[in-house]
């Protein structure tokens, strides 16, 4: 068995259907202009229809054009919001993907890296067992909410970003990166359970998050053991971090600012173990992308196009039968 | 009546007056001293199970990402972690058998046809080898280190060597319940005669490759070795 795998051979049953990454690669780096997110959005379009082909996102992609996952990321999870169940069970969908790609991080960690500390070792296979269990609670809530695996296309965007060839990038990406992402997406989650009253996603979410802050303290640990007497190593490994911090915060829907969507968790985080400079370097480099008012007008705008677009092909259909 | 003496003095006329209670023999201890390792042998056969396991756990490890069954990812994420905790506890036993402090993390191969053997089981790498990657890992390898943990649990010391024992027998036991769950996952998968076959096929190339080598410890089907 080679060591590194590249994302697109992540093994899925035939339930599942991919995304390509293309679309959230740049959606973390667009600004906060208008004709610039539909210009790309426009570009996306075949690519976004065809992932969403034969899933529960369709009838949204029919309705919303390829913005419909903005309008899902744009706002934050409130009981009895428009389209709310929907946009749980793709929120949730969302993270059960996650999930798998965490374990599937953390367990190739273990054969990519067969030199490394048996501490390491030890850390990652614990891990392994925990985004197994998070998997199935995923698997479990899912069923909950009336969705079931393979009902939205699923991006590797997560694993693509995290899964460096040197360890301590690796276990910055996974371990800080993603894992921190975790964090902030389930203290949001508990939020919106306890705002709901559904006890049994709550207590779930809850002993998620004290996993991923385990996961994330493995992190902090290994990326100072990995790195030690070595600062641009550290350097590297910080830049790193950074960098899937700026993607995985999704134009700015995860971020400090107050139109995010998903807000950035600061307790849980200073818990794991990110310092009070890495949370304000979050804060600034999360909150760069397109503000809420912006990706509004922005998906307004598509989905207009979107329609028309559809109404011109319904005509030349049309005529073509006549 | 003169007072208890409840501790020993130094003459013969100073014992203290608690009667020896034969209850205490009760069940006999019928443990014999002396079994089959020496300390030094017994902490090879420790670096060598170790080896064993951590090499399982890594293999295991590298397989999730490829398998695209999900009950038997999440399965192994738990498999991986238990192989983990039996690595730790076997190198944790070896600074006990005077390996030295910085032993806990020492794994060695008997010899480089078991080193080969592994590489061998960790092989099938695509998708489409679960039956291949399973058979390989819960038909050959782990039956196999079950009954050499067995064997070495009878055959050394039951009073001297005690903490091996009580290690070995927990690892055991997880690793039947491993056993009897991909024994169910690959019945399931290997639906048709042509999948049992690739399963038997499997697992006959791997069981002569072992057995050549001489297993775990090396020393498959030396007599009383």
């Amino acid at each position: 068995m080679k060591r590194f795998i590249h994302h697109s051979e992540l093994a899925r049953d035939q339930r599942f259907v991919r995304q390509d990454n293309a679309p959230s690669t740049v959606l973390a780096s667009l600004p906060d202009d208008v004709d610039t997110v539909v210009n790309v959005f426009d570009q996306f379009s075949d690519m976004i229809e065809k992932s969403v082909q034969g899933t529960a996102a369709e009838p949204l992609f029919d309705e919303y054009g390829p913005a419909f996952g903005l309008v899902t990321l744009n706002e934050p999870l409130q009981p009895g919001a428009p389209a709310e169940r929907q946009r749980l069970a793709m929120r949730l969908h969302a993270i059960f993907v996650g999930e798998l790609q965490a374990l599937e991080g953390a367990s190739r960690s273990l054969w990519d890296f067969p030199d490394a500390p048996w501490e390491f070792k030890m850390n990652m296979a614990r891990q392994a067992w925990d985004e197994a269990r998070h998997v199935q609670i995923f698997e479990k809530l899912m069923d909950h909410v009336g969705c079931k695996t393979g009902d939205y296309p699923e991006s590797t965007f997560l694993f693509e970003c995290a899964c460096s060839e040197d360890p301590a990038l690796r276990v910055a990406g996974v371990n800080r990166g993603l894992e921190g992402l975790a964090c902030d997406v389930f203290r949001d989650l508990i939020r919106f359970a306890e705002q709901l009253g559904d006890e049994l996603m709550k207590q779930a979410m809850d002993y998620v998050l004290a996993d991923e802050l385990t996961h994330v303290r493995f992190g902090s640990e290994w990326v100072k053991e990995f790195t030690r007497g070595d600062p641009e190593r550290f350097k590297r490994a910080q830049d790193f971090r950074r960098q899937v911090d700026k993607q995985f915060s999704l134009g700015g829907a995860r971020s400090d600012r107050e139109d995010a969507a998903v807000p950035i968790a600061m307790q849980d985080r200073r818990e794991a173990g990110f310092t009070e400079e890495e949370l304000r370097e979050l804060t600034q480099l999360s909150g760069g992308g397109p503000s809420r008012k912006t990706l509004t007008a922005a998906t307004k705008i598509i989905r207009e196009r979107h329609l028309a677009r559809r109404a011109e092909q319904r005509e030349q259909t049309q005529e073509a039968t006549a | 009546m003169s007072e208890q003496r409840m501790y020993p003095g130094t003459g013969p006329d100073e014992r203290t007056t608690f009667a020896p209670y034969s209850a205490f023999e009760i069940p006999a201890d019928l443990r014999e001293l002396h079994g089959h390792y020496d300390v030094e042998s017994m902490a090879r056969r420790v670096r060598n199970f170790r080896y064993a396991e951590e090499w399982s756990m890594m293999i295991l490890g590298g397989w999730i990402a490829t398998i695209p069954e999900l009950p038997v990812k999440t399965g192994l994420g738990k498999i991986v972690w238990d192989a983990a905790q039996a690595a730790d506890v076997l190198g944790k036993r070896l600074p006990e058998l005077r390996c030295g402090r910085k032993s806990v993390d020492a794994s060695e191969s008997p010899n480089d046809g078991f080193a080969g053997f592994v590489q061998a089981v960790a092989e099938p790498e695509t998708p489409d080898l679960t039956i291949e990657k399973l058979a390989g890992m819960f038909d050959v390898l782990k039956p196999h280190l079950i009954e050499v943990y067995e064997r070495t649990a009878r055959e050394t010391d039951y009073i001297s060597d005690a903490p091996t024992i009580e290690l070995l027998e927990d690892i055991v036991r997880k690793a039947r319940r491993h056993q009897a769950w991909a024994a169910e996952v690959l019945d399931r998968l290997c639906d048709t005669d042509a999948r049992q076959q690739r399963r038997r096929a499997r697992a006959a190339e791997l069981t002569r490759q072992l057995e050549a080598c001489g297993g775990v410890a090396g020393d498959l089907g030396i007599a009383n070795a």
